[in-house]
């Protein structure tokens, strides 16, 4: 009885992290695709990690490619592999915000549209959404596991 | 007495233009902001740029990134340009005089090359510089006396220079949403868009990105 009320309350943390992720993504696709696309091209080139010919593609489909995973996240479905890209697509985001840190680049991230400067503040910040991704993702996994010898 | 007359020239064609505008600063309450506009005026693209004088981001967008928008754009009259002003006074306390001696100069047909000297002599008067707000000594380099000791008289009385500004800064804040200089805005079919990466990414791209907005997509 314990292990069933255990589990209905993970379920429910999964849920909230998982709509809290999808709005996060949602919210940040919406700050970019309100500003025309080179907005998003000027931030991305400050990383100076992409080349000339990506910066265009890159900054017009990012954007889009956030909001239907936010959507994806919101709504449920292939919650695990959407789950999981979303922890590998944070992951590469923080990596990257690491690396441009370390070797003191004065930049916007440029993760929630301009005037986003790049700190301690938006490090700590994009880490919590981070772990919060990895603990959904594993949770899914987890969760999906336990609960298929249950329904069989 | 030829390389007199020829000295005289200069100072006669300069009480010409200026005297008019006297005029006109004793009797319009208008703003004078004919003079930030250049390139083409029916142009179906309006770039508009925000700046502030004491910024040492502006004075790179006026050294590296003007040059060659200017020969692009504004000189073959693809686009419409307006300079704006964008002071942030909280933070650049010499940033207002700047605008005033510029608008000052502007008034009398020398606002260009006022606005580049301003720019290019930024580390001699500003706060990331040696601090001094001698933005006048600066300025004199470029200008001819007579023209220069109008421009002092403007920057001490004339309100309008600061009217001027302020009109920018209402448009920057209350239109643009502006936070931060240098910002350009990219105006077309009635949509404003600003950009204040614009120093972030290659000239190549915002080319790229203005083509496609002249081309109409």
């Amino acid at each position: 009885m314990n292990r069933i009320i255990h589990q209905g309350n993970l379920h429910r943390w999964l849920i909230a992290g998982r709509l809290i992720l999808g709005v996060i993504f949602v919210v940040a696709a919406y700050m970019k695709l309100k500003a025309p696309w080179i907005e998003f091209a000027g931030s991305l080139n400050a990383f100076e990690l992409l080349p000339e010919w990506a910066l265009e593609p890159v900054a017009k489909t990012l954007p889009w490619a956030e909001l239907a995973l936010g959507v994806a996240l919101i709504s449920g479905v292939w919650q695990r592999w959407f789950s999981l890209i979303a922890s590998l697509l944070l992951a590469l985001f923080f990596t990257v915000m690491v690396r441009s840190y370390i070797v003191g680049l004065k930049i916007d991230c440029g993760c929630f549209g301009p005037g986003d400067a790049l700190g301690p503040k938006t490090l700590a910040r994009d880490f919590s959404m981070l772990a919060l991704a990895v603990v959904v993702t594993i949770g899914s996994f987890r969760g999906q596991n336990k609960m298929r010898p249950v329904i069989a | 007495m030829m390389r007199t007359l020829l000295l005289l020239i200069p100072a006669l064609v300069l009480s010409a233009q200026t005297a008019p505008v006297h005029k006109a600063a004793a009797t319009s309450p208008a703003p004078m902001t004919n003079f930030k506009i250049s390139g083409n005026a029916n142009a179906a693209v309006e770039i508009d740029a925000y700046t502030d004088y004491e910024c040492p981001h502006c004075a790179r967008f006026f050294a590296e990134f003007m040059p060659q928008f200017s020969a692009d754009y504004i000189k073959t009259g693809k686009v419409k340009f307006v300079h704006r002003d964008f002071p942030i006074t909280q933070i650049h306390p010499h940033a207002q005089l700047g605008a005033r001696f510029a608008n000052a100069a502007g008034e009398l047909g020398f606002y260009d090359i006022v606005v580049n000297q301003i720019f290019k002599t930024q580390d001699a008067w500003s706060l990331y510089g040696k601090n001094t707000g001698d933005i006048d000594a600066s300025v004199a380099q470029v200008l001819p006396p007579g023209a220069m000791q109008k421009v002092r008289e403007l920057v001490k009385t004339d309100p309008r220079l600061d009217e001027s500004v302020k009109t920018d800064v209402d448009m920057a804040m209350n239109v643009d949403h502006i936070n931060s200089t240098p910002t350009i805005v990219v105006v077309s079919n009635g949509k404003r868009e600003p950009i204040s990466t614009i120093m972030q990414m290659p000239y190549s791209i915002f080319k790229q990105y203005l083509d496609q907005k002249l081309a109409g997509k």
